[in-house]
Order: C-alpha cells, then structure tokens, then sequence
C-alpha cells in the first residue's frame, strides 16, 4: 500500500510537533525517518498509524483519504521501542492475539491460528517459545515477539518506531540485518523511525531527514549522506569538521589552504563555514598541505581514526581524521608528528544557516 | 587483626538486620496481633454458648446483614468509579486534570463526621431536597440509601488512589498495540487493561470493602441508630459497649474481624491458585524494577 502526507500538521499546546510535511511512500518501501529527538518523527509515524489525528493536513492510502480513519480500520502493524508485549500472554497468545479478537466471521478457526502463529514464529525464529511469557525472554527476542505479533494481522504497512532502540548493539545489527530480510521477503510497505543515522543508512531504502518538525532533506541513503542540502544534515549523518572560511584579498582560504577555484559558495565577505568528513582530510608529508601534529591515535578496527592539531587552530578543537587500517598499517603515525593536512573534499554553508 | 576488624565488619550489618527485624515483630505484635488476639478472647470470655447467643441475636443478625448489603453496593459503585477516573487521569490529558485529582482525595481529607453531616445537611427533613423527599416519601437520611451514599463517599479514593499510579507507568504502548491489531475499545478494556491493572484493583477493592464494612463516623451520623434497620456492625458494636454487654459486643466485633481476614485470606487464594497471576505480578514487579534502574 502507497501512503502520501499532504501538507500535514500537528501541534501539542505551544509546540509544533510537525509543520507543513509532504511525504510520499511508495509501495513495498522501507524508509527512514531519521532525526534528532523532539524533531517530530514519532508524531509523524503515530499520525500514519492513527494514534494521532494531525491539525491540518491529509493522510492518504493509496489515494483514500484516511486521515480520520480509526487505527483498527488501517490494516498497520505497529512496533514500539519497549516492545509493548501483552505480559499476562504468553508469546503463543501474543501473537495470536489479533487473529482472536476478529469479529467471528473473519475470525480464523482455532486451528488455522495455532498453525499460523506456529509459523509466524518460526519466521521470526521462535518457534520454540511459544509457551514462554515475555519476561522469560531476552529484549531481542521480544522484539522479534511483537514483529510476529505485527505480522500476524497481515497489516499493508509495517510502522516501527525505534524498534531497536533498546537493544544493544550486537543484537540490534544482527536485527536491522533480519528486518531487512524479512521486508524484501514480504514486500510489506515499512516505514521506522530512528535517531541512528547509521541504522537509517544500513535498512532503508530510503531516508526522510527531519529537524524541527520539518523535511530537511530526502533521499537514498548515499545521497543524503554525500549530498547534504544543510548543514544539518552533514552535521547528522556521520561525523564532521568544522572550519571557518576565512576571506583574504578576495579569495577564500581554509587555514593556509586556497580554496577560491573549488569553492561555489561566495567567497565574498559573508561568513561561511565548511565541513569536512573525517575519510575527507588527506594526512601526507610534513612538507605538503596544512602543517599538523597528531595528538591521538585510536585503532577502530578497519579504521584508524586520527586527532589532529591544526596551525592557527585552537588546541582544544582538534580536527579528526580517518585512515585505512592497510595505510596506517605501512605509516605507523605516532602522537607528536609532524604532518600535513590537504582536503578532499568540503563543503561550505552559510554560518548563520549552520548554527541551525 | 585485620580479620577480626573484617570479622566485627561483618557481623555489625547481621546485627542491624536481627534488630530491625525484631522491632518489626514487636511492634506488629503489639499493635496488631495483641488486640486482634484481644478481640477474640474477649468474645469467648463468657462461653461459647453467649458468643453464639451475641451472634444468633436478631438484632446483631440484622447488622451483619445490613453491613454487607452496604459494602455490596459501594464497593462496586466505586470500583466502575475508581477505574473510570484513572483511566481518564492516566491516558487522557485535559484541563482540570490536577483538580480532579484533588478531588478524589477530598474524602480522605474530610472528617467521615463532616461527610455525614453533608448528607443531613442535603437529604435530612430540614435539608435541601429534604421537602421534595418528604413529600414523594423517599427516606434517605437514617435509612439505608443514607448509610450507602456515606459509606460510597468515605471510600471514593481507595480504588481511584490505587489505580492511578499503576496506570500511569504502564502507559498507553499496550493498549495502542491492541487498537492496531484491530481490537475494539472494549476488547482492549476487557483483555489487556484489566489483566494489566488487576493487582492494584484486587488491593483497591481489598482496602475499599475493609473500609466500607469499618466505617463508622459518617455511617453513625446518618444512620439513626435504629436497632435492628439502621445499625451496621460497627454501630452495633458501639451500642452493645455502651450497654456494658461486653462479651456480645466482642462477638460482633471479632466478626467484623473474621470478615476483613476472610478478604485477606480470598485475596492469597487467589493469588496461589492462579499460577499465571503471580506469573503476571512477578513480571509487573521486575518491570517496574527496570524502570526504577
């Protein structure tokens, strides 16, 4: 089922929770709503859901308009960061519960539920715990209960919200990995919201960046990642640097660093701010580029990540590098070396738009 | 000597705990288990033969009668009550909430003589809807309907106050699934709201029915003391002391106290005969442990 938001808004008292948001969600899609917390993406996802009725502003499956519609009329399986398991159930009448309270027409005869729930558990690997109760069971697994429990409804669209948010973070990877699976199987329409932007990048196909109660930005995980419109969203998806542009007889430099011809944004006097990933900085010879010290070293695994003190550079701000663990492993750079910095790669934002 | 200084270390919290304990126990001993002892002796002092008489005694039959004719309309009145207003103050926002709130403490507030007076004040023959009630021979005040609407008033908080803070930290996540599982209102009510809160209503009504069947401030004011009609057990209790008829009012009284152990003793059978409950608490216990860490 496609869902389109037209124009949606949603205030609680003074605050406006979400402002304006036009989003389309194709069928069969898995998209992320990524933002910091208080940016209104859990009301966004409750409003889909009909656990919200938004102020203004239209919701509509596939072209029907159901911004009034009851949840239990929406045909969405919801998921709740703190799994919300029946704990008087077990998990066997968890995730038959919604088979059993149909009306008795549609109900399913008890045994086509029991097989049903059987099988739903064993999809979600569980199939040995159907006479367990959720406190017996470790917080992966309930999640797992209430995505069966979810499913057994055969809801159109699947709404998470932070459903790995309180896992951690073996279980939780091992999760978004059999999530992913598990809606390229069932071809369902997902929607999940999340403040991990690595999750949003790992699942989704695609990501709805929000802040504010607003869309910053939309779109596959690698464009949004290498594509930033704001500085927001640079800032949000992944590490950064930050640097003054600094102007200089009309041409505009980071540091000694001359970066006029490369530059689009105005090299005039308003100030201007670039940012730069780690995997952006080039770490060479001391003769080349902006004269450093390294003043860390810290081994992640694959990576290697540098902390560098920049010429001019206030000591407490050091700039962060990242090299390959193959690099690092041929150079061996120690604290107190003396390099050189060049950049890859930059961008540059109005500064009063990044302080944002 | 460093094992000796580990040694006294050691045994110091041992100590504490012996003594804590035991201060416990003398004091449930002295004030509990001592006058409930009491009670019983008391009654039995003149033979089994007058404690039967003080029961069998149509007037004290009389007063059984009326004080669980009592309990057995208000505890329920209050019960819809008390899970109808902490429903709405647990998953509702509105204004004048806080009042609300305050409100349903009021009686706790209020002397139970005062509660009664409100009820002469508003039903009796010189009272506000004392002409109406006259005329169309409705007896409220020192009648039954009277000695109910006290007793209601008196224990209005018991299941409300219980309710409220449970239903607040269990939130509305469960309630919310089962709406998008495609559950009714009332089948959520019924299968998930009920099973979650039953403990805090099982205490509520516990408290609720011991207080509606002890009450005698407000019920004393409002019944008339008309033996054998308006007397509930504790009223009776008080005439017969008053009357010097000690063993008898013992008898009664150990009654009175027979009926709250019973509750007592209803609620642990429960509670051991349905495995799944105490599964069910054990789970509430070790949720609302993570959300105290």
């Amino acid at each position: 089922m496609s869902i389109a938001l037209r124009g949606i808004g949603k205030q609680f008292g003074e605050f406006a929770a979400v402002q304006n948001i036009d989003l389309d969600v194709p069928t069969g899609a898995l998209i992320a709503l990524l933002g910091p917390s208080g940016c209104g993406k859990t009301t966004l996802l409750r409003i889909i859901a009909g656990l919200e009725t938004p102020d203004e502003g239209h919701v509509l499956f596939d072209g029907r308009d159901a911004t009034l519609w009851p949840i239990r009329d929406r045909k969405v399986g919801f998921v709740f960061q703190h799994y919300a398991l029946f704990r008087h159930m077990s998990v066997f009448e968890n995730v038959a519960f919604g088979l059993k309270v149909k009306p008795r027409r549609e109900r399913p005869a008890p045994k086509e539920i029991r097989s049903k729930v059987q099988s739903l558990l064993e999809l979600v690997q569980l199939g040995w715990a159907g006479d367990r109760y959720p406190a017996q069971l470790s917080g992966g697994q309930r999640q797992r209960v209430a995505l069966a429990r979810a499913l057994a409804v055969d809801p159109d669209v699947l709404l998470l919200d932070e459903p790995f948010g309180a896992l951690d973070s073996q279980v939780r990877h091992e999760l978004r990995r059999w999530l992913r699976r598990l809606h390229d199987e069932l071809h369902f329409t997902s929607i999940f919201v999340t403040h991990d932007q690595q999750e949003a990048i790992e699942v989704a196909d695609t990501i709805v960046v929000l802040n504010r109660g607003r869309i910053e930005q939309c779109g596959v995980p690698s464009e949004v990642y290498d594509l930033p419109t704001s500085a927001f969203v640079h800032r949000f998806l992944g590490q950064v640097n930050e640097l003054p542009v600094q102007s200089r007889g009309g041409r505009a430099y980071l540091g000694p660093i001359d970066i006029s011809a490369a530059s689009a944004l105005g090299t005039g006097s308003e100030a201007n701010i670039a940012l730069i990933r780690p995997h952006e900085i080039e770490v060479g010879a001391a003769a080349s580029g902006w004269p450093a010290v390294v003043v860390a070293v810290r081994v992640i695994g694959p990576i290697v990540r540098l902390e560098l003190c920049a010429e001019g550079q206030p000591a407490n701000e050091p700039l962060e590098a990242e090299i390959s663990r193959e690099r690092y492993e041929g150079e061996r750079f120690v604290v107190g070396q003396k390099v050189g910095l060049r950049f890859r790669r930059w961008q540059l934002y109005p500064a009063t738009g990044a302080a944002a | 000597m460093a094992a000796a200084e580990s040694r006294t270390a050691g045994r110091s919290p041992a100590l504490a705990r012996a003594l804590l304990i035991a201060v416990a126990l003398s004091f449930l001993g002295l004030f509990l288990v001592l006058p409930l002892l009491t009670v019983f002796v008391q009654a039995l002092a003149k033979g089994v033969g007058a404690y039967a008489a003080a029961i069998l005694d149509p007037t004290a039959w009389a007063s059984v009668k009326l004080t669980l004719l009592v309990a057995a309309i208000a505890v329920p009145f209050n019960l819809v009550f008390g899970v109808v207003a902490a429903w709405a103050i647990a998953k509702f926002e509105f204004r004048g909430k806080s009042t609300l709130i305050t409100l349903i403490d009021l009686p706790f507030a209020v002397s139970p003589v005062i509660a009664g007076l409100i009820f002469i004040l508003l039903f009796g023959s010189h009272g506000w809807f004392g002409g109406y009630l006259k005329v169309h021979h409705i007896r409220v005040v020192f009648a039954v309907p009277g000695i109910v609407l006290a007793t209601i008033f008196v224990t209005f908080p018991f299941i409300a106050r219980e309710l409220i803070p449970v239903m607040q930290a269990q939130g509305k996540d469960d309630e919310e699934t089962a709406l998008s599982l495609g559950a009714t209102g009332w089948q959520t009510f019924w299968r998930v709201t009920l099973p979650n809160i039953r403990w805090g209503l099982m205490y509520g009504v516990l408290l609720c029915n011991a207080r509606a069947m002890g009450e005698f401030g407000a019920v004393s004011v409002v019944s008339g003391h008309i033996r054998g009609l308006t007397n509930t057990m504790p009223l009776h209790v008080e005439i017969l002391y008053n009357e010097y008829n000690y063993a008898a009012a013992f008898a009664v009284a150990s009654l009175l106290a027979l009926l709250a152990l019973l509750t007592l003793a209803g609620k642990s059978f429960l509670e051991w005969r349905q495995p799944e409950l105490r599964h069910a608490a054990r789970q509430g216990r070790d949720r609302t442990r993570r959300e105290i860490t």
